[in-house]
Parts: structure tokens; C-alpha cells; sequence
């Protein structure tokens, strides 16, 4: 993957179509939002909460995962601790292994998607199922989502349709939705049914009961718990609510900023193992506390992975997820990217045209936008401000800190008019890539009301 | 010291100003003809609700909703099937159900989904039939979310799930598919 976002976006942008298409597609899951939150009289006052809430839990966060770890293990759960992804990893490995599972199945996760679990788990010989239909098409492809709700939104049904002829035989040049999907149904149901150990992540957890509250529309992280002796849960620290009316709160936000939806097909509130069976939960740490440090950034800790800000962002909708280098895109991914590594991720920071429209429909209030814009001010000072801009950022202090000079510059300005244009547009001239100069007027505005205006 | 301590210390280390719990009581949405709203929103969930009218009988209303369904499991009391679920020795052997046919214990005016605290043996059969009906007291209906976490009940089973219409995928371009996994079809009957 291109570390670029702007060469990745041009590459994106050459399928026009694809493009378009992708931008629209996006656009309508944003109306479908606008006209779920225009049906709730109290939105608004619903995102407040959900703010406080979670700024409420984030702040205190021991106390309630202590809470919540105590509820789980008197329900018969038991709670792991992995402060990294590789402990994590280890965790789930050890657990198949005593299982003697040579197979998993497994629901959408981000978090294991953060931890690269799949491929930690296939280079130790254990055969990973994703069952989200989304994820399972990626991972038959061996691609990363490029969205976190909707994975493979970057795909279109040809592709699909070409990829079922060769891996589960579907019928030649059938890419019918449905049908699809049918056959994956088919397929997807043997493995839910012969398998030993069952993944899901959480959206929830609560620390009044000890719930585990999964969300889904395919009921596919249902299929496979119910069938599997184990159930493994990965659950990021930062998951962890006070109560059920906190939830209240966010399943009634989720799904409406997400798709558009009321809720989701099911709410799965796991409390108990299976009869007979196990619960594992692992709290996962990786990085999640030390963000808790960051006063500029800890926003981000709230969450709640819902992807309304990719759908409503006019820089993803027109670049698409694969365009970001982080495995998370859109303005969640940029700022969440800054925080595991400045270094390597820096140059999604351009991915923004701080319009802040992510600001007004996080349903958590996360001042996302205002993150970019904070990140951008500290690129010079982790040396990865651009020397050409930061030349003319210079030059342009000059300019405006010194009234004689700028007065001068504006006078001489239309000269510029008259210049070639290869002398104006060339590769030293950044900013002409994509962009034309306007026209300078012939004289400039305080001139013309000496002349016109002032008596 | 282990993760647990570690990851706690992290925590408290980094931890910074204490924000306050709020007060969870918002003005939420209330509707005058609960089962009604109930219905049409249901039906915007891809799913579907009837109310059972005054003297007619549910069997006979199941039989007329799914007249194709050859496996009908159910151990509601009463409930016209051809199998109870409850005596099933495996989840697996729950594959192949035509309708199942469950009691629900509160349903949601505001997003047409209904509160099932596990009642059957295995929970997987809320998943796996080919379609679902959910028998429910139409005294039950809550106006929203709140109302209904207020309302939540667990049996010993310790799972239950909230189901609004049937399973559903638009992961292939966006197009909405019914029954990507679980139930093709969902019938909420209001008794």
C-alpha cells in the first residue's frame, strides 16, 4: 500500500466511475443518517449524552473495568488481560491450542484487525473463518477492509461474482446480490456448524452485569457463538459503559449514524457461557491508556466505531479507504493513526479539508476535525513539515508581518499575469497542481478608493 | 506484574481530570398509538408485525403466514409444531427448521426490535430457522430504549438479544439482502 494519501487518491480517482460511484454510494448512507436523526426530537440531546458518558467512563476507566471484570467472572466468564497486540494474539492462540481447534470463526472485529490476529493465527497452521460476509469476501481476496462498517464498499459485484465462481463455484457470470450472498449463506453455514471456538469483538461492555453487547445485522457473530463450545471475546478497554442505561443511549446512536437504521437486526447481550461452555473475554490494552494521557487527543477514546464521519468526509468519500495508511481511514483513522505513530503515519494528515462535518455527526462528539488541524500545527515540530510550504509559510510571514512590503508585493502583483505560464506552473509550484491562479486585478482596492471614495 | 496491573497503572498514571456520570434521562421519544408505530416500523425493518384480532386464532394466523413450512419447532405452550427445540442434543441438529416459533418479553415502539431473554435450550435457534415468528403481549410495548433497559430481564440462560426484522447483509454494492445468515423472514405476532 502507497504511504501517499494524496498519489494513493489520484490512483483511486482514475476509475472515474468507480469514483463517482463510491462518493454517492457514501453520500446516500449520510442522508440515510440525516433522516434518522431528523426522526429523534432529542438527537442532539442524545449525542450530548453520549459525549458525557463516555468522557464519564474514559476518566474512569480502572474503576469500571475492575467492575466489569468482577461482574463477568461471577456470570462464569473469564477475563484475560493483554496490555499488546501480541499478548492478545498469544492469549487466543493458547486457548485453540488447549482446545486442540484447529479452526476459528470469527465476527467482525477492528480490534483484531488492529492486532493483525489472522495472520498471527494462519502462520500458526489455525484455519481463521470471517463470517461477516464483507470480511469474508476480503479475506478470500487477502485484502484489509477499507471501511470499518461496511468493509468492502471499494468492490464492485463483478469482481465478486468472479471470486465466488472460483472459490465456492457459483454459477458463471452471475453476480446477482442475492444470489451471492445465498451461496455464501450455503458455505458460511458448514463452517458455523463444525466449529469448536467461535471470535467476536464487543461493541459494549457493561460493568453493572458484566454484559458483552455485540451488534450486528447478519447475525453471523450469533451463528458462530451459539454453535462453539468457546466464545472468545475482543474487547478493547476503552469499550467498557457503567450501565444499562448508558446503553440505552448508544443503541439508539450506533446504528442511525452508522447506516441508517433504527438499530441493528440484533443486539446480542452475551452474560453467561453456553451451557457446558466457555466465555473468554480479553481486555485489550495496545496503546489505549497511554492516549488517556493525551489531553489534546483522549477524544478520540470515545469511539464507539460507527463510521458515520468516513461516510459524511468529502476527502474519503472522493479517495476511499485504501487511499489512508492506516488500517483505519477516514478522520477517526487520521487522528487514531497520529496516535500509534506520528512518523508513519503523517501524511493522512493532508486527507482533510477541515470542513468539519465529521465534528457534526460523531454521535460521541469527538472533535475530530479540531484533531487534525492540532495534529497539522505539530508536523514541523516532529519534522515532517513540507519544506516547500514551510518556505513559503516563511516567506508569507514576512509578507504579512510587514505592511510596507505587502503593500509593494499587492502593487506588483499583476505582473504575475503576464508571466508564462510554465514559469508559474512547474514542479517547484505545489500549489498550481490542480489549482489555477485567479486573475490579479490591474490595481489594487486601496488604490482604487484613494482615487474613488476618498475625498 | 502482570497485564492486569500494568494495564491499571497505565490507566491511572495517565489519567487526568474526572469528568461526572451524567443524569441518563432524556426526553425521549414517546408515541401515541404504540402498536401501530410498532408495525409500521417493523415493516420498515424488512421484518413484519400483525395484531391478532379480537376471537381469531394464532394457529390458524401461523398457518396462513408461512403455508410452505414443513419443519415447524416451538415449545410455547399451545403453539401448533412439528418439533420441540428444547429436545434437541446438539445446537447443530437445529439446522433445517422451516419457522420457529418463540415468546418475546418487550418490544420497542421506536425500531420495531423485540427483547428475547433466552427460553429455548440452545441459543442458537433464534438464528438458525429459515424464518421466525415471535409471539408478544402487545402490553409490552415500550416507546424507546430507555424505557426498555428499565424493563430488561435475563433468564438463567444469562444471554438474550434484541431482534429487529430479519438478517440482513448490503455488503455486495450496497444492496440490501434479507438472510445473510440468520432468518430469512421475521413475523412479530401482537397478542
Amino acid at each position: 500500500m502507497n504511504k501517499n494519501h494524496v498519489t494513493s487518491a489520484e490512483r483511486f480517482l482514475k476509475d472515474k466511475e468507480g469514483a463517482q460511484w463510491h462518493n454517492e454510494t457514501l453520500w446516500i448512507t449520510r442522508e440515510k443518517r440525516d433522516k434518522m436523526a431528523m426522526g429523534i426530537p432529542e438527537w442532539e440531546e442524545l449525542r450530548e449524552l453520549a459525549s458525557s458518558i463516555k468522557m464519564h467512563a474514559i476518566t474512569h476507566l480502572d474503576e469500571y473495568l475492575l467492575q466489569f471484570a468482577e461482574a463477568a467472572e461471577k456470570n462464569g466468564a473469564t477475563v484475560h488481560w493483554a496490555k499488546d497486540a501480541t499478548e492478545h494474539n498469544e492469549i487466543v492462540l493458547d486457548l485453540l491450542r488447549k482446545h486442540n481447534a484447529v479452526k476459528v470463526v470469527k465476527s467482525k472485529s477492528m480490534l483484531t484487525e488492529e492486532c493483525c490476529l489472522d495472520d498471527f493465527l494462519c502462520d500458526n497452521g489455525i484455519n481463521v473463518i470471517e463470517s461477516d460476509l464483507g470480511e469474508r469476501i476480503l479475506q478470500l481476496l487477502n485484502q484489509p477492509p477499507s471501511h470499518i462498517v461496511m468493509p468492502a464498499i471499494h468492490l464492485k459485484r463483478q469482481i465478486i461474482g468472479k471470486l465466488f465462481e472460483e472459490k465456492l463455484h457459483t454459477e458463471e457470470g452471475n453476480s446477482d446480490p442475492t444470489y451471492l450472498t445465498g451461496c455464501m449463506r450455503e458455505n458460511l453455514r458448514q463452517e458455523f456448524l463444525s466449529t469448536e471456538v467461535a471470535m467476536t469483538g464487543a461493541n459494549f461492555g457493561i460493568a453493572e452485569t458484566g454484559d458483552v453487547v455485540v451488534c450486528t445485522n447478519e447475525g453471523n457473530a450469533d451463528m458462530g457463538t451459539s454453535q462453539a463450545n468457546v466464545h472468545i471475546v475482543s474487547m478493547g478497554i476503552e469499550k467498557v459503559i457503567p450501565d444499562r442505561d448508558s446503553l440505552a443511549v448508544f443503541t439508539r446512536l450506533l446504528a442511525r449514524s452508522a447506516t441508517g437504521q433504527p438499530i441493528t437486526s440484533y443486539t446480542s447481550q452475551y452474560r453467561k457461557p453456553r451451557k457446558g461452555g466457555e466465555l473468554h473475554i480479553i481486555l485489550v490494552d495496545n496503546g489505549r491508556s497511554d492516549i488517556l494521557g493525551n489531553k489534546e487527543h483522549m477524544q478520540t477514546l470515545k469511539c464507539i466505531r460507527c463510521g458515520a464521519c468516513m461516510n459524511t468526509c468529502p476527502v474519503y468519500r472522493r479517495s476511499g479507504g485504501y487511499s489512508y495508511s492506516y488500517f483505519i481511514p477516514g478522520p477517526i483513522g487520521i487522528n487514531l493513526g497520529m496516535l500509534k505513530s506520528p512518523q508513519e503515519y503523517y501524511t493522512n494528515l493532508s486527507a482533510c479539508t477541515l470542513c468539519f462535518s465529521c465534528n457534526n455527526v460523531c454521535p460521541v462528539k469527538i472533535d475530530l476535525g479540531n484533531q487534525i488541524y492540532r495534529w497539522r500545527q505539530s508536523l514541523d515540530s516532529i519534522g515532517k513539515a513540507n519544506p516547500a510550504k514551510k518556505m513559503l509559510s516563511n516567506g508569507m510571514s514576512i509578507l504579512f508581518n510587514h505592511p510596507g512590503f505587502f503593500r509593494s508585493a499587492l502593487q506588483m502583483a499583476p505582473v504575475v499575469n503576464k508571466i508564462p505560464r510554465p514559469l508559474k506552473y512547474n514542479k517547484f509550484n505545489k500549489w498550481g497542481e490542480g489549482r489555477e491562479l485567479p486573475e490579479f486585478a490591474p490595481e489594487t482596492f486601496t488604490s482604487w478608493w484613494n482615487k474613488n471614495v476618498k475625498r | 506484574m502482570n497485564s492486569k496491573d500494568q494495564i491499571l497503572n497505565s490507566i491511572r498514571q495517565h489519567s487526568q481530570v474526572k469528568y461526572d456520570r451524567p443524569v441518563i434521562a432524556p426526553d425521549a421519544i414517546q408515541f401515541s398509538d404504540k402498536v401501530k408505530q410498532f408495525i409500521d416500523e417493523s415493516k420498515r425493518v424488512g421484518g413484519d408485525a400483525v395484531l391478532l384480532k379480537d376471537g381469531e386464532d394464532v394457529n390458524q394466523l401461523i398457518a396462513n403466514l408461512y403455508p410452505d413450512a414443513k419443519t415447524i419447532a416451538s415449545n410455547v405452550a399451545n403453539i401448533t409444531s412439528t418439533m420441540n427445540p428444547d429436545l434437541v442434543d446438539t445446537p447443530r441438529q437445529l439446522n433445517g427448521i422451516d419457522l420457529g416459533i418463540v415468546e418475546g418479553e418487550i418490544g420497542v415502539a421506536e425500531n420495531g426490535a423485540v427483547w428475547i431473554p433466552q427460553n429455548v435450550k440452545e441459543r442458537a435457534f433464534y438464528f438458525i430457522v429459515d424464518h421466525l415468528i415471535i409471539l408478544l403481549s402487545k402490553d409490552k410495548l415500550v416507546n424507546n430504549m430507555h424505557e426498555a433497559y428499565k424493563m430488561q430481564q435475563f433468564t438463567g440462560y444469562g444471554f438474550g438479544v434484541f431482534i429487529s426484522g430479519p438478517s440482513k447483509t448490503a455488503d455486495i454494492e450496497q444492496a440490501l439482502v434479507k438472510g445473510a445468515h440468520g432468518a430469512k423472514g421475521v413475523t412479530v405476532i401482537l397478542l
